[in-house]
Parts: C-alpha cells; sequence; structure tokens
C-alpha cells in the first residue's frame, strides 16, 4: 500500500494513514485499489456470522456485486446475538444540539476505552456513526421518535451529550432485522447465498492466504468446503469462556480460535467487561445471565446493609444503616459511574461480605426513591418492560422491594488483531465487529458496540475488501485442493476424537468449572497469584477434558453435545490465553483489573510507559498442545492525550 | 431443508389463488348471506301478523321479475361461500399433518365454536336443502286474497310447525346458525380488513348481537306456532 | 426467596430424523427448583441422560432472555407454555406443581418439518421475508435521517409490529397452522412507515404469494396466534395485511 505508517512491524503493521486525522479515511479510500464493476461477481466472499456486521457486510458487499456466501450457526440469520441488545446506538448527529461532534464522540470513546485503542480507528468509527443512522432509517429501522416526527435521543453510559438513538429497549434486534431484511434482499436477488445451521470449524489457506473455510452441517453432520476470494469473520466475542455471562447459549469463539491457530493474531484478550446490572445467578443449573438496561441506574439506587451478613429483607432495614456506595465514594457521578467501575465496586462489595439475597452475591438497586418522587406510573413508563422482565425471572416484584443485581460477564472488547483495514494477519482474512480488538481499547462504552458492527459490515469493509481483492493475485482453487481435504480431515479426526473418549463427565459439567476457575481468578480483578494458579488449572482442566469428557450422539445427525464439546475444548485454550495476557500487563486499565496495580482508593493505575500498547498473541502451539508468543503493537496518541480516568 | 435462493424476482399470486382473496370472498358472500338471512327472519315475522300478510308477502317475492337474479345471487353465493370455505378447510387441515397429543388450555385456547365452523356450515347446508324442500318444493296449498289466488305458505308453516320432530330439528339448526353467524360476521370484517384498535371489542358485540337476532327472531316463529298458537 | 423443589413426569418427543417415526418418551425430572426455567430444567434432564450414555433431547435455544426466537416447543398443548407474552426460555418452574406431568411436542405444522425431537425447520419464515420484507436501499445512498419525519404514533405502531421475533409460535398455535400473524406483522412494520411506501404493493403481493406456497393455512381469526405470541403483536396486523393485499391486487397491472 502507499501509505502507511513508516516503521515496519512485520505482520503487525497497521497500516494506519498518514496526514490530520479528520482527513485519514477520506485520503484512504481515495487511495485504496478499486475493483472493476463486471469483475466484482467473479469473486466470491465467504461471511461466518449474520450479526449486526455479518449481515451488513453481506448486504453491503451483495450490492456491491460480490458473490456473497454468508453462514450461521442459527436456524436463521435473523437469530445472531446482536438480536438481544437493549441500549441504543451512538451517532454523532448533534440532533439534540447539545455541542456533540465527530470529534467529541472520537474523544469519548478513546478516553473510555482507558487508551488502549487506536485512535484512527476510532476516528472512523465516528465518522463513520452518522451515516449509519442515516442508512438504518431508510431501511425502515423504527428508531423512536418525537411528538414533531423526528428522531429521539438519549443519554446514555456516562456520556455528557444525548447521542444514543434507540428503539424502546430493542435497539439491537432492531437494526439487526434492518441489516437482516437488506440481506434478505439480496438473497432473493441471487447475489447472496445464505447457509444457516453450519458451523465453522476451520480456515483453508492457499499459498498463506484465506481462501476457504471447512463447516458442519449441524443436521447433516456432513463436513463441507467452501471456496473463496477472502474470508469474513464476524462471530461475535467470546464471553462465554466464563459459562454464564449475558451472551447467547450458541455464542462461541471457535471459528476465531480455529483461525487463530492457523496464524492469526489474538490482541488483548484479557480486555473483557463486565456490565453491572444483570440479574444474578440463582442455582448451579443456572444457564445464563440476563442483562438489564444500563439505563436502570439513571432512577435506581445501588447499596447494601452497612453491618455484615445483615440477614433482614430490605424494607426492614433503616436508611441509616444502608450504604449507598457509590454515592459514597463517587459524589458527582454517583450511580453512574462507568460499567467497570460500577461493577468492581460491586464485587468489593460481597467480598467484604455485605453481599445480599440467598448466596450473598448481589446489591439492591433501589426505586423506592424514585417512586417516591415521580410516581409509579413514571417508573413503569420508564422501565416497565424491564421490571416484568426482572419479575418474571425472580418472582419479586420490583416495585415494592429493590432489584438485586450483580454484575455479570458482558463483552469482550479483545479479539483477532486486524490492521485498519480490518485484516488480519492472514491475508484475506478480515475480521469484524465484536471478533475483532480494534476501537473499544480496555473498556467499551453503552451503545458503542452496534455502532462498531455496522460501521465495521456497513461502510468500511466494502471499501477495504476491494483494495485486497483488487491488488492479491491469487490462483483457482476448488474443493478438491489438497489444504481443503486436509481440513476435511481434521476436523473429521477432531470431532471422531471429540466422541470416541467417552470419559464419565458431561461437556457442560467441564464448562461450568472452566467458568468457575475464570471468574474467580481472571474475572472483575486479578492477581499475579491468581492468574498463575488458574493458568495451572485451566491446563489440568484441559487434561481433564481431552480424558474424561463424554459426548453422546452420532456425528452423522443434529447432535448439540457434540457441537458444545468443540467449542468447550476452544474455550479451554482461549481461557489460558486470556489468563496469561492479563499476567502480562502488569496495569490496570479499563476492564483489566490488577489488584496489585491500583490507586490508594482503589482506582485502576495505568502504566502507559511500559503497556501503551496492544498485545498480539501468536499462536506457536502444537495440533495438541497450546503455547504462546506476544508481540506488540504500540499506541501513539497525537490527539487524545492520555490522563488519568476520574469520576470523582 | 432449502438454503439456496431460488434466484429470480418476487413472484405474486392472484388475488383469487390466494388464501387471502379466498378467504375475502367467503367473508363478502357470508356477509352477503348474513344479510339475507336477516331479512328473511324479518320477512317471516309477518307469522305473528296473520295469514293474509304474510301470504301477499311471499306472493309480492315470487312475482318480482328480479327474483330470478336475486335466487341466482343468492344461490351463487351461497355455493361459493361453501365450496371456498371447504376447499380452505381441507387445505387448512392439511397445513398440520401431525395433531398435538393435547388441546391448548387458558388463554390460548380456542372455542369450539371457531374450531367447527365447517361443521356448521354442512349442517347448514343440510338444513338448508331440506328447507328447501319443506317450503319451497312442498305442498301447493292455495289462498285467494281479492280475487288473486296465490301460495297459502302460512297454512304449511304452521302444519309443518306443528310437529315436534321439525321443530325440535329447526331450532337446533338455527342455533348452530347463531353460532356461526357469532363468529362470522366478525370474522368477516377482520378478513376484509376493517379492524379498529378503539372499536374492535365493538365489532365483536355486533357480530353476537346480529346473530342473536337473526336466531331468535327466527326461533320465535315456530315456539310461537307451537306453544301459543296450539 | 425461597427454593421448592419438584419432581415431574415429563412425556417428550423423540424423533430420530426428519424422515423418522417419532414417539412421547416418558422421563422422570427430579429435583427441579421452581427458579430454574424450563429450558433449564431440560438442561438438568438432558445431564442426567449423558450421564446414563443415552442421547440428550435436542430443542433449539440461544439468546434465553425472550428475544432471538430460537425456543420452541409445545408445552402441554401450550406453544410456550401457558404463560401469556412469555418465550420457554422466560417460563419459569414455579409454574408446575409437583408430580405434575407435562407433555412436551414440537411447534407442529407441514410447513415446518421436524429436524428432530424438538428442533424444527423453521426456514419458511426467511423464504417469507426474502419475498418482499426490505426496503431497497442500497447502502450509502440515504438522505439525512431527519429528512422523513415519522409521526411518533405512527412510529411506535410501526416498532410494535416489527418487535415479531420470528419463533413460529403464531404458526404452532393456529388450529389451520396459519403464519397470517408473522407475514402480517412484516408487512404492517414497513407499511406503516413512510420509507416502505415505494414498494407497499409489492411486499404485500410477494409475501402473500411466497406465504402460500410455503403450504401454511388460511386464517379463520381465531386468535390463537396472538394469545400463544410472546410480543403479544396485536390482530390489527392480520387485518392490515388483508387490506394490502386486496388493495394491491386491485391495483396490479
Amino acid at each position: 500500500m502507499a501509505d502507511t505508517t513508516p516503521v515496519s512491524l512485520g505482520k503487525l503493521d497497521p497500516k494506519i494513514p498518514t496526514g490530520p486525522i479528520e482527513k485519514r479515511w477520506e485520503k484512504h479510500r481515495f487511495e485504496m485499489k478499486l475493483v472493476n464493476p463486471a469483475n466484482k461477481r467473479k469473486h466470491t466472499i465467504l461471511i461466518v456470522g449474520t450479526g449486526l456486521a455479518g449481515a451488513s457486510a453481506a448486504a453491503s458487499l451483495s450490492e456491491l456485486g460480490y458473490k456473497v456466501k454468508v453462514f450461521c450457526i442459527q436456524d436463521s440469520p435473523r437469530r445472531a446475538h446482536s438480536i438481544a441488545a437493549q441500549g441504543g446506538i451512538n451517532a454523532a448527529k448533534n440532533y439534540a444540539n447539545d455541542g456533540d461532534s465527530v470529534y467529541r464522540l472520537f474523544y469519548d470513546t478513546v478516553k473510555g476505552g482507558d487508551f488502549r485503542s487506536r485512535e484512527s480507528n476510532v476516528y472512523r468509527l465516528a465518522e463513520i456513526s452518522r451515516a449509519i443512522i442515516d442508512h438504518c432509517v431508510a431501511l425502515g429501522v423504527p428508531f423512536a421518535r418525537e411528538y414533531g416526527g423526528m428522531l429521539d435521543t438519549r443519554s446514555f453510559g456516562g456520556a455528557q451529550v444525548s447521542r444514543t438513538f434507540y428503539a424502546r429497549g430493542q435497539t439491537g434486534q432492531q437494526l439487526l432485522l434492518g441489516a437482516y431484511s437488506s440481506m434478505m434482499r439480496q438473497v432473493e436477488k441471487g447475489a447472496c447465498e445464505m447457509y444457516p445451521r453450519r458451523e465453522m470449524l476451520d480456515l483453508v489457506q492457499v499459498d498463506g492466504m484465506a481462501r476457504g473455510i471447512t463447516v458442519r452441517n449441524l443436521i447433516t453432520g456432513e463436513i463441507e468446503s467452501y471456496v473463496g476470494d477472502s474470508v469474513l469473520l464476524c462471530t461475535g466475542g467470546y464471553g462465554n469462556a466464563y459459562y454464564l455471562s449475558t451472551n447467547a447459549m450458541n455464542s462461541n469463539a471457535s471459528a476465531s480460535w480455529r483461525c487463530h491457530r492457523k496464524g492469526a493474531y489474538f490482541a488483548n484478550p484479557c480486555f473483557t467487561q463486565i456490565h453491572p446490572t444483570c440479574i444474578p445467578r440463582s442455582g448451579d443449573y443456572q444457564s445464563k445471565l440476563t442483562l438489564m438496561s444500563e439505563s436502570l441506574r439513571n432512577d435506581g439506587r445501588v447499596w447494601v446493609p452497612k453491618s455484615k451478613g445483615d440477614k433482614r429483607p430490605p424494607q426492614q432495614i433503616p436508611e441509616s444503616e444502608r450504604d449507598y456506595y457509590l454515592e459514597r465514594l463517587y459524589p458527582s457521578f454517583g450511580n453512574l459511574v462507568p460499567r467497570d467501575v460500577a461493577s468492581r465496586q460491586a464485587k468489593f462489595r460481597v467480598d467484604e461480605g455485605r453481599g445480599v439475597g440467598p448466596s450473598g452475591e448481589s446489591v439492591y438497586l433501589d426505586f423506592a426513591d424514585s417512586i417516591k418522587r415521580l410516581g409509579k406510573d413514571a417508573i413503569s413508563e420508564k422501565y416497565g418492560n424491564l421490571f416484568d422482565m426482572y419479575a418474571k425471572i425472580t418472582d419479586e416484584n420490583p416495585y415494592e422491594q429493590p432489584m438485586r443485581i450483580y454484575p455479570a460477564v458482558h463483552y469482550t472488547m479483545g479479539g483477532l488483531w486486524v490492521d485498519y483495514n480490518l485484516m488480519s494477519t492472514i491475508p484475506g482474512l478480515h475480521v469484524l465487529g465484536e471478533a475483532n480488538f480494534s476501537d473499544h481499547g480496555a473498556n467499551r462504552l453503552g451503545a458503542s458496540a452496534l455502532m462498531q458492527g455496522l460501521a465495521d459490515g456497513y461502510f468500511v469493509i466494502p471499501y477495504t475488501l476491494g483494495h485486497y481483492i483488487a491488488s492479491t493475485k491469487m490462483e483457482k482453487v476448488d474443493t478438491t485442493h489438497d489444504a481443503f481435504k486436509a481440513s476435511r480431515e481434521e476436523v473429521s479426526v477432531r470431532l471422531n476424537k471429540l466422541l470416541n473418549i467417552k470419559g464419565k463427565r458431561p461437556v457442560d459439567e467441564i464448562h461450568k468449572e472452566l467458568g468457575n476457575i475464570m471468574w474467580d481468578l481472571v474475572g472483575m480483578s486479578r492477581t499475579e497469584a491468581g492468574l498463575k494458579d488458574a493458568i495451572a488449572k485451566i491446563r489440568t482442566l484441559r487434561k481433564e477434558f481431552w480424558s474424561n469428557v463424554h459426548v453422546t450422539g452420532e456425528p452423522n445427525f443434529k447432535n448439540s453435545e457434540l457441537e458444545k464439546a468443540g467449542r468447550v475444548a476452544d474455550f479451554l485454550e482461549l481461557g489460558e490465553l486470556m489468563a496469561t495476557d492479563a499476567l502480562e500487563r502488569n496495569e490496570s486499565c479499563g476492564g483489566h483489573f490488577r489488584e496489585e496495580y491500583q490507586t490508594p482508593d482503589n482506582e485502576a493505575r495505568r502504566d502507559d510507559e511500559k503497556y501503551s500498547h496492544v498485545t498480539a498473541w501468536e499462536f506457536t502451539g502444537s495440533n495438541d498442545s497450546a503455547a504462546w508468543k506476544p508481540n506488540k503493537e504500540p499506541l501513539t496518541f497525537e490527539y487524545v492525550k492520555p490522563s488519568q480516568r476520574s469520576y470523582k | 431443508m432449502q438454503n439456496h435462493s431460488d434466484n429470480g424476482s418476487v413472484k405474486t399470486t392472484g388475488w383469487m389463488s390466494s388464501t387471502i382473496g379466498r378467504k375475502q370472498l367467503v367473508g363478502v358472500t357470508g356477509l352477503g348471506l348474513s344479510g339475507f338471512v336477516l331479512t328473511h327472519m324479518l320477512g317471516n315475522m309477518l307469522i305473528l301478523v296473520g295469514p293474509q300478510a304474510y301470504n301477499q308477502y311471499a306472493h309480492a317475492l315470487v312475482t318480482n321479475p328480479f327474483i330470478y337474479i336475486a335466487e341466482a345471487g343468492l344461490i351463487a353465493m351461497f355455493l361459493a361461500h361453501m365450496f371456498i370455505a371447504l376447499r380452505l378447510s381441507w387445505s387448512n387441515w392439511n397445513a398440520r399433518d401431525f395433531k398435538y397429543a393435547m388441546r391448548p388450555s387458558g388463554a390460548k385456547r380456542t372455542t369450539f365454536t371457531q374450531r367447527s365452523l365447517w361443521a356448521q356450515g354442512l349442517l347448514i347446508l343440510a338444513f338448508t336443502i331440506l328447507h328447501l324442500i319443506t317450503f319451497k318444493y312442498g305442498p301447493n296449498y292455495t289462498a285467494n286474497y281479492g280475487g288473486i289466488e296465490m301460495r297459502d305458505l302460512h297454512k304449511l308453516v304452521i302444519e309443518v310447525f306443528q310437529e315436534p320432530v321439525y321443530v325440535a330439528w329447526y331450532i337446533v339448526a338455527l342455533i348452530v346458525l347463531g353460532f356461526h353467524l357469532s363468529h362470522g360476521v366478525g370474522s368477516s370484517l377482520q378478513t376484509l380488513g376493517i379492524h379498529h384498535i378503539r372499536y374492535q371489542r365493538h365489532f365483536k358485540t355486533v357480530s353476537i348481537v346480529y346473530a342473536l337476532i337473526v336466531t331468535v327472531g327466527f326461533l320465535s316463529q315456530p315456539i310461537y306456532v307451537y306453544f301459543l298458537r296450539g | 426467596m425461597s427454593d421448592k423443589k419438584m419432581n415431574l413426569n415429563l412425556k417428550v418427543w423423540r424423533q430420530a430424523g426428519p424422515q423418522a417415526k417419532g414417539h412421547f418418551q416418558e422421563i422422570q425430572a427430579t429435583d427441579v427448583s421452581e427458579h430454574m426455567s424450563f429450558l433449564e430444567m431440560l438442561d438438568v434432564v438432558n445431564d442426567n441422560l449423558v450421564r446414563k450414555g443415552e442421547e440428550t433431547i435436542e430443542f433449539d435455544h440461544d439468546c434465553r432472555e425472550g428475544i432471538c426466537g430460537s425456543c420452541a416447543m409445545v408445552i402441554n398443548g401450550n406453544p410456550h407454555g401457558p404463560d401469556r407474552a412469555t418465550t420457554t426460555c422466560q417460563l419459569h418452574m414455579r409454574r408446575f406443581k409437583d408430580g405434575e406431568s407435562i407433555t412436551i411436542e414440537p411447534f407442529r405444522a407441514k410447513s415446518f418439518p421436524i429436524l428432530k425431537d424438538l428442533v424444527t425447520d423453521r426456514s419458511a419464515f426467511d423464504r417469507i421475508q426474502k419475498a418482499g420484507g426490505y426496503i431497497s436501499a442500497n447502502t450509502g445512498s440515504a438522505q439525512d435521517a431527519n429528512n422523513i419525519p415519522v409521526p411518533k404514533k405512527k412510529a411506535d405502531l410501526a416498532f410494535a409490529s416489527a418487535t415479531c421475533i420470528g419463533c413460529g409460535a403464531c404458526v404452532a398455535a393456529c388450529k389451520n397452522a396459519s403464519a397470517a400473524l408473522f407475514v402480517s406483522a412484516k408487512i404492517s412494520h414497513l407499511a406503516l412507515l413512510p420509507q416502505g411506501e415505494a414498494e407497499r404493493s409489492e411486499r404485500a403481493l410477494g409475501m402473500v404469494a411466497q406465504m402460500d406456497a410455503e403450504g401454511f393455512g388460511a386464517c379463520t381469526n381465531t386468535g390463537a396466534c396472538s394469545a400463544s405470541c410472546p410480543v403479544e403483536i396485536s390482530l390489527e396486523n392480520i387485518a392490515r395485511m388483508n387490506r394490502e393485499f386486496m388493495f394491491a391486487s386491485l391495483k396490479k397491472k
């Protein structure tokens, strides 16, 4: 490429354009090569995953004329887990006339990410954010409106401007259905082919380039090969390494992990986001955690009893014996501190023995004052659906007694390393959405995930993919090529191996055990000793898995036990890498909190001198072993000068 | 499982060959027939007035030159309503090849009336045929009013309505018609796209009231004849 | 929060594959906590089956928070169980009594062939969607979002239709296995918005044609669909679809 950073970084060249930040994306778009419209249909693009990133990329690329094949594990592309996002999507539209701008959104996002993201990427994201809203409205996404018919916005996640567009508590659903419908239009036109109930189990490389995928048909069990000129991974995050998370049950990291094992570097795996307002677990059988929109913290007050082990029902605890700890510790932000801070403080209270509920693993979120001040109707108008959901799950009435909440794993900022063009360290393998690492640094702000997924799919990849296709020569291959045969063979061998262990323990049981290790030792706060312990325990558990797991059923039919087994096997490696990365990063930043590195008043202490970089892990293990080597991409901040975040 | 697109522009079907078009035909003809049974019932109420009024009304109807057009229209509506509805019912049964082991309950259940519309229709068909045999093609008594000779239908009706078996069957059939109307009228409105979030409850009420008026009106006649006229 | 435990007698539909003959299998679910979701109860049953080396019960599920529309089963004759406005994953065991028998079946409709146990193929919905359930706007071509004002009432109504999660409970509940509620929600969502105006007629014609081609039954307005719908899509949508389709047919050249 003509215009990149001058320093040679080997595989980790981020290919960031030079010049003033506000001109970089425009300049880059001009300098990238184009594919002749008539030639586009000769190029097949394989897209794995149909969430916001995948569906929007499938629609846009089909519109341009590429032949697109899109794969998802669900029975319909519309069910990808983007559908569950509640809050909203940020855009620097400044419709509220409250001083928002592209620069401010850029600034907030870099700061919110605790200075561990790439400035150029974030600026581009903020710039594109406006076009996303325009396009989604054109597709018929029914955003909330004001009476005059204009779009409504709200402030979200500590932002001081009102820039979050929303569709009641179902913004993700509406955005995904928009992208899905756009994609289905292309399916109707024959430009896009849809392959539901397919799980990607391997990446196929020819001459070092990503040229295809091996998938398992989840209904027939058949191992199928697909050839393309580029592979787009839009497979989401790895939160389910913790077993319990707000992710969907089938959300997994296997597609990413299979690519990682084949040469794609994994960046900042220890950056995970724990969301503070989730419904606490109620027993060992718990299969997932349910998030409740963070907007609840606008009117709810978080508290625990002042004394340890106070088992009285909340109504009987007098005001003077309650500790509204967020208001006490952060007088200016109060209950509205960022997610990482709110989560950590809840954990501290529980660790002190002041947690509430049957297991002592929750804190109260109390609406009594708001109900008194605004009336029950006003609260119900704002949060009715959340209150109903809470009541349905817990059988407790939040209008009459405080909600019990506890943090849960929600989002993973880390992911496969990509350059400015969203290409990983494997040529031709592009990574979009939550699956990549680039835009959120060490902590993601609320309403930014939807923005990033759609930015990548609608407005970034259509340009950067063209450049890759136009500037790359590749031989014609089909599924009989040796690389494809070898990949199918490798996949079958692994599946049979899983089925033939025939040990004693169900897959879920081992996954739960991994989850406990991850949550306790690689969770909201981490220590050197704990992380070392975690690595040792995960290695033991991995051995246990490969010698004692029991996978029932046949390979040639629908077999969810087999599906889960493959995913857990990968989480057992990824978990180790997450701990390894956390151990290597001797600082606290964003969602990564190391107890050794904190200020006297328990806030995260960053070390910009030593850790202002992305750690991109290279897989150096073999088929049956896992090992990694860290590589560093330095981060420079030319526009937003790193400072200590303070919410006091 | 079909995963691949079948490449091509959006296919459409004609109104008459679509399920919605057919439903709308059933609805329109149903509403037409509902109108007919109401006027039929109102006309027949003359039985409470006396033989002359009743017979002269009947005579005026059959001697009207438009009667053949009206009858043809009625028959067409009846046949269309029946055949299209049965055809739809047949495809509706075939849309589920394996029945559930249990019926839904609580809020999710359907009423027997809703499930048995087709059977009600068949019963009404049987009734209509018998009804025509009994009355239209029944014994031809005559009466003479002011020099005009006409059929004495009144006499026939009184005769028939004094047979307990016929009266019982008539009552059963008319109650079934009532149930058919109580669902059908409102359902036809919905099928034709008439729905209003604020007045929807009232549409249902109108449907039931309509059915009640028709049924009670018709039933009043044999009951009057059988019990009161003696 | 108390925690009552219960034992249940499950009658679960087992079917090895699309062509195989299915049957009910009786399975005891023991020590079920009242706080479990219905799917968590099945997780525990499956866990026990694995320990016995038996094949687990296959069922579709994913988000487990009532929005993805994956979970789909008929519980004692009711799609998604006895509660209104609830998906199976949000149904909790406190709704059942100790010792109760529970019959669990897949959604049954010819257009939703059974793939295995409780898993069905609902791809018919995707095919209906592609037959017109979109607005043809290419990426990059949109004007500023606020150039098209949409009155709040209209926007709210469109949103209410757009919340359909595509689970298929409407089909499962309908005595005719009709997809009218699903299709009408899709048509309504876009028909109510000014952006959807240009393709309004083609959309209604195309989606209804595909709905019929898939072999779903016709709507007889029993209302069982809306009563079973986890997001309570209103019957008003079906009336609107009927209207849209009728006028589109009249206008068709």
